[in-house]
């Protein structure tokens, strides 16, 4: 029950696709989605991301299939271009769902194809199809044109391309993003995967099954976050600018400022009323935090207009949305992508304008002129510029939309992060700006190593279920072990998810530092610890205390028992691990 | 962390939910601290090291309700059931221990049960609460665990009188010596509520620290607006009731920005209370017996309603105080309370709390609240008095 126990597995090189079994105890242990994808990595992690070998493989959770709210969603893993960590993104929408009902638990993809190629999984069966028609084309045309075979997820040009942020659109809007798993899957010659599946995901213990899922939705309901009138669920993460512009800490002039004169003009208010914002979002989830214009145009996420507004100095709503959609088209990371520009900006001394971002996303997704350098990302432009203090980014990755300035518990797990600078792992904004589950100061480290190694253990299960990190402005482990264990029978609750969690994230840091990362990677940028932010309104934003950073990154360390270096002093815990 | 752990200590201690020996923490960061009285320190510190969490506290109730409980369960259950919404929203269930399976260190059980719940009793020594990631938390869930046992014994004893040895002096002390009177004597509140924002976030303050002074409610739950102009300042989603400096949202009543994104989840049931009433100000909170009176039906026989706290379509009456049914958030609260606090100024939410308004400041919505709930404890024990227990 909640698994098939399958993974089908493709072999570009060979052109093969054979379904195989997943033993029973792997799935038990490291549940779906990035837990299993990591698992499966275990043979691969030294390995190039971009060599023929590597795999790219998309993996659902034993959630998915069944009614549980916001877990029809897979995570696609391999190993990133861009920071060369581990990697794995969280998305949702049918795929997932259809790639479940297909009778799949996973798709493990390996080798390189010689032409253009589309995966098309029906069911049972699965082939690899020509697509040499559809190579060159954007993301749009891509999806359209294979709308007949169900659930479609592409590449753009970028992905064609090998831009090192390169995504994986899922045809509904979604996209796995950041780490440039796009070009993996280009490298590979995969255009695209189409899915369609007609099965459906028992569930153990049904009786159990409702009444968790409604205490899910008891607690969504009591949420202000989610399903407050000022929440997401109406405005989307755009409801999010208004608090950090009041809060001082939004990205602003690549990282120079922490606060944004103008960004009411894309705060979630203003793209309701400017665009007309309608709810959408992924398939199953009662949240629905996407927003699409009356138009049906995807609208951007709140990382996305900081980033396109605040970062680049441009405060026309139009231009930023103009500029999602650009990105969308082309197959690439708004946040990765205009980081990117931004300290290009810096680096020459102007930030481009509109009309000059729009030119240089093209010129970047088909790697010509500027684009060639920029398609690397901002930390490689910032080095072979001659500035690598420009680069805001962590292991290579570009920071999001939450200055570390303003957050304590964000500067560590930005620094902590398997992926790099990424919020997402263990989303302490939750905690010291949503005041969820309850409050925490966000301007002390007292607690927080503790508290970040907890969340990443946390978000590594909730990962692996796969269930939205936004359910969890609400709803806890606890209530998501029982979900899980009405659905499949297999007793899990917080303690024994968050173990999985912990085997996830240990088994992780373990790929990357095999792979050469250690305590010097695990920082931030200079400009954070030397400038302060743009304080006002009472609220002081002084740069991050360098002594106390490092003294709270060592009680990580120990707590999570790692040496002083961050590493395993020796020990391959692989060995000790299913 | 020290800090914190004298802090909530002393929270404990002021709201008189835990025995001034019998108060432990432990919490750890990369090292494992304890603190308090010496064996549930102990206790403590070898629970949470089994825990991948920061804080716990193991503390001694001042009322013995808890065990009283346990002791009343039929043999065989492992958990009571409280009917309450914080319960039923955030705990679900409590699991206890009971004394005679007690072999031993308790700990290892004791962490496997609090590795899926965040608070467990444990027959004569105390309740035990977990804090994920603070030991704000540990004390909320600590205090969460003591609401719902208080309200869920008393109402027992009101259905199915006393069971056991000493329950009934045990209770006579509760009702003679723990329970204190009620009342809003002698506290200062601004006649008329003024607008400038420094005078309202100033008087928000003070009132929300006299509701839990007064022990009229507990300090997390429970939330607190006033409206002033285009805006409605509102206390924030979990801020504790005395403590709400900085912890108070300026919302526009258009909602032309969303800032207010971390006020109370209950601000939607605010604003309608505004817009169908013109109060100047609302205070919501969980009185007791308040609670415990609000859960109490005449309908219950002949209703085929299985979720009375969503699903009641009645207005029922407590002395004057309209009781509705209705999910917290954005649930049925919202719509229901609004109709019907007008008239009385003030509602009863089943088996949630109380909300009362004031037409021009808080002194009157404190008064009305402090009414309500004496109206409730007076009937509550009214009620049992005409029983033969
Ligand atoms: S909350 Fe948003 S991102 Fe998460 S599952 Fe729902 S629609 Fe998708
Ligand atoms: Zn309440
Ligand atoms: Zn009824």
């Amino acid at each position: 029950m909640g698994w098939t126990g399958k993974l089908l597995h493709v072999d570009l090189t060979r052109g093969t696709c054979e379904r195989r079994e997943i033993p029973a105890e792997i799935l038990h242990a490291y549940l779906g989605g990035r837990g299993l994808g990591v698992r499966l990595m275990r043979d691969f992690f030294r390995l190039d991301p971009f060599d023929p070998d590597m795999p790219i493989i998309f993996a659902v959770g034993p959630l998915c299939g069944t009614n549980s709210p916001t877990a029809a969603r897979l995570a696609c893993v391999s190993r990133s271009p861009l920071t060369g960590t581990i990697y794995d993104c969280s998305a949702g929408g049918r795929f997932a769902w259809r790639l479940k009902a297909a009778g799949l638990d996973a798709v493990f993809i390996t080798g390189q194809s010689a032409r253009p190629a589309l995966l098309a999984i029906d069911g049972a069966r699965a082939e690899l199809l020509p697509a040499g028609a559809l190579w060159g084309k954007g993301v749009k045309e891509t999806v359209a044109s294979l709308k007949e075979r169900g659930s479609v997820t592409a590449i753009g040009p970028a992905g064609e391309n090998g831009v090192l942020f390169a995504n994986i659109m899922m045809g509904e809007g979604n996209s796995i993003g950041r780490g440039g798993l796009g070009a993996v899957m280009g490298r590979k010659r995969l255009k695209a995967i189409t899915v369609q599946g007609e099965g459906t995901t028992p569930v153990a213990d049904r009786e159990r099954f409702d009444a968790a899922r409604a205490d899910v939705m008891r607690l969504f309901r009591a949420s202000p976050v989610i399903f407050g009138e000022l929440g997401i669920s109406e405005y989307g993460t755009p409801a999010l600018v208004d608090l950090m512009a009041q809060r001082r800490m939004a990205p602003t002039e690549n990282f120079r400022a922490t606060f944004f004169a103008d960004s009411g003009n894309y705060s979630g208010p203003a793209i309701k009323r400017e665009c007309g914002a309608k709810k959408e979002g992924c398939y199953g989830c009662p949240i629905q935090c996407k927003k699409a214009s009356a138009q049906g145009e995807a609208l951007p996420e709140y990382e996305t207009v900081n980033h396109f507004g605040a970062l680049n100095g441009i405060s026309d709503l139009h231009a930023i949305v103009r500029a999602n959609s650009l990105c969308n088209e082309l197959g690439m990371d708004t946040i990765s992508a205009a980081a990117t520009l931004s300290a290009f900006g810096e680096a020459r001394g102007r930030f481009p304008d509109p009309a000059e971002v729009a030119s240089l996303l093209a010129d970047i997704a088909c790697r010509r002129g500027e684009g060639e350098l920029l398609g690397l990302g901002s930390r490689r432009l910032a080095e072979q510029l001659g500035h690598s203090e420009v680069s805001m980014s962590v292991k290579s990755l570009e920071l999001p939309a939450y200055d570390p300035r303003g957050a304590y518990g964000m500067a560590l797990a930005y620094a902590t992060s398997n992926r790099g600078g990424c919020h997402l792992r263990a989303y302490p904004i939750s905690h010291e700006i949503l005041r969820k589950p309850v409050p925490t100061d966000r301007f002390s480290f007292s607690g927080k190593a503790r508290i970040i190694k907890i969340a990443e253990d946390v978000n590594a299960a909730v990962d692996s279920l796969v269930a939205c990190k936004f359910a969890f402005f609400g709803a806890t482990l606890e209530e998501y072990g029982e979900l899980l264990t009405a659905a499949t029978g297999v007793e899990y609750g917080p303690e024994s998810l968050k173990a999985i969690g912990e085997r996830i994230y240990l088994t992780e840091r373990f790929y990357n530092c095999e792979n050469g990362f250690s305590r010097k990677d695990d920082t931030l940028p200079e400009r954070f610890f030397t400038e302060p932010g743009s304080g006002g309104e009472g609220i002081d934003v002084p740069p991050v205390d360098r002594e106390r950073f490092s003294e709270e990154l060592q009680k990580y360390y120990r707590i999570r028992g790692l040496d002083e270096n961050g590493g395993f002093g020796g020990r391959n815990i692989l060995e000790e691990l299913p | 962390m020290r800090d914190q752990i004298s802090k909530y200590t002393g929270k404990l201690l002021a709201d008189r939910s835990a025995c001034a020996d019998g108060i432990a923490f432990a919490a750890q960061d990369d090292v494992l601290i304890t603190a308090g009285a010496p064996g549930l320190a102990e206790l403590a510190g070898n629970t949470l090291s089994r825990l991948n969490s920061l804080a716990l506290v193991a503390a001694r109730p001042s009322l013995p309700f808890a065990d009283f409980l346990i002791a009343r369960a039929a043999e065989g259950e492992d958990c009571i059931v409280p009917q309450d919404t914080e319960t039923r929203t955030f705990l679900h269930d409590i699991p206890f221990l009971r004394r005679k399976d007690l072999t031993g260190d308790p700990s290892p059980v004791l962490a496997k049960l609090l590795g899926n719940r965040k608070g467990v009793i444990v027959e004569g020594v105390g309740i035990v609460a977990v804090g994920a990631i603070t030991v704000e938390q540990a004390f909320i869930n600590y205090s969460s665990v003591f609401h719902s046992t208080f309200v869920k014994y008393l109402q027992d004893v009101l259905a199915d009188g006393f069971r056991l040895p000493g329950e009934r002096e045990a209770f006579q002390a509760f009702r003679s010596q723990w329970l204190r009177p009620l009342s809003a004597a002698g506290l200062d509140f601004v006649p008329s509520l003024p607008g400038d924002k420094e005078a309202i976030l100033d008087e928000i303050e003070r009132v929300g620290r006299y509701t839990v002074e007064r022990g009229l409610v507990d300090s997390f739950f429970g939330n607190i607006s006033a409206a002033a102009g285009e805006l409605i300042y509102i206390s924030q989603t979990a801020a504790s009731l005395d403590e709400l400096k900085g912890c108070i949202d300026p919302v526009p009543a258009d909602n032309s920005s969303t800032t207010g994104i971390t006020a109370s989840s209950e601000l939607l049931a605010h604003r309608k209370i505004y817009e169908q009433t013109g109060a100047r100000v609302i205070l919501h909170g969980h009185p007791k017996f308040a609670v415990v009176m609000s859960m109490l039906c005449d309908r219950k026989k002949e209703c085929n309603i299985k979720d009375c706290w969503k699903d009641c379509p009645h207005v029922r009456d407590l002395g004057g105080t309209p009781v509705v049914a209705g999910e917290i958030g954005a649930g049925g609260l919202a719509k229901r309370v609004p109709p019907v606090i007008g008239a009385s100024g003030s509602a009863i939410v089943y088996g949630h709390g109380v909300f009362t308004l004031g037409r021009e400041g808080f002194g009157e919505a404190f008064a009305t609240m402090v009414d309500v709930e004496n109206f409730c404890r007076e009937e509550y024990f009214r009620r049992v008095d005409g029983k033969v227990l």
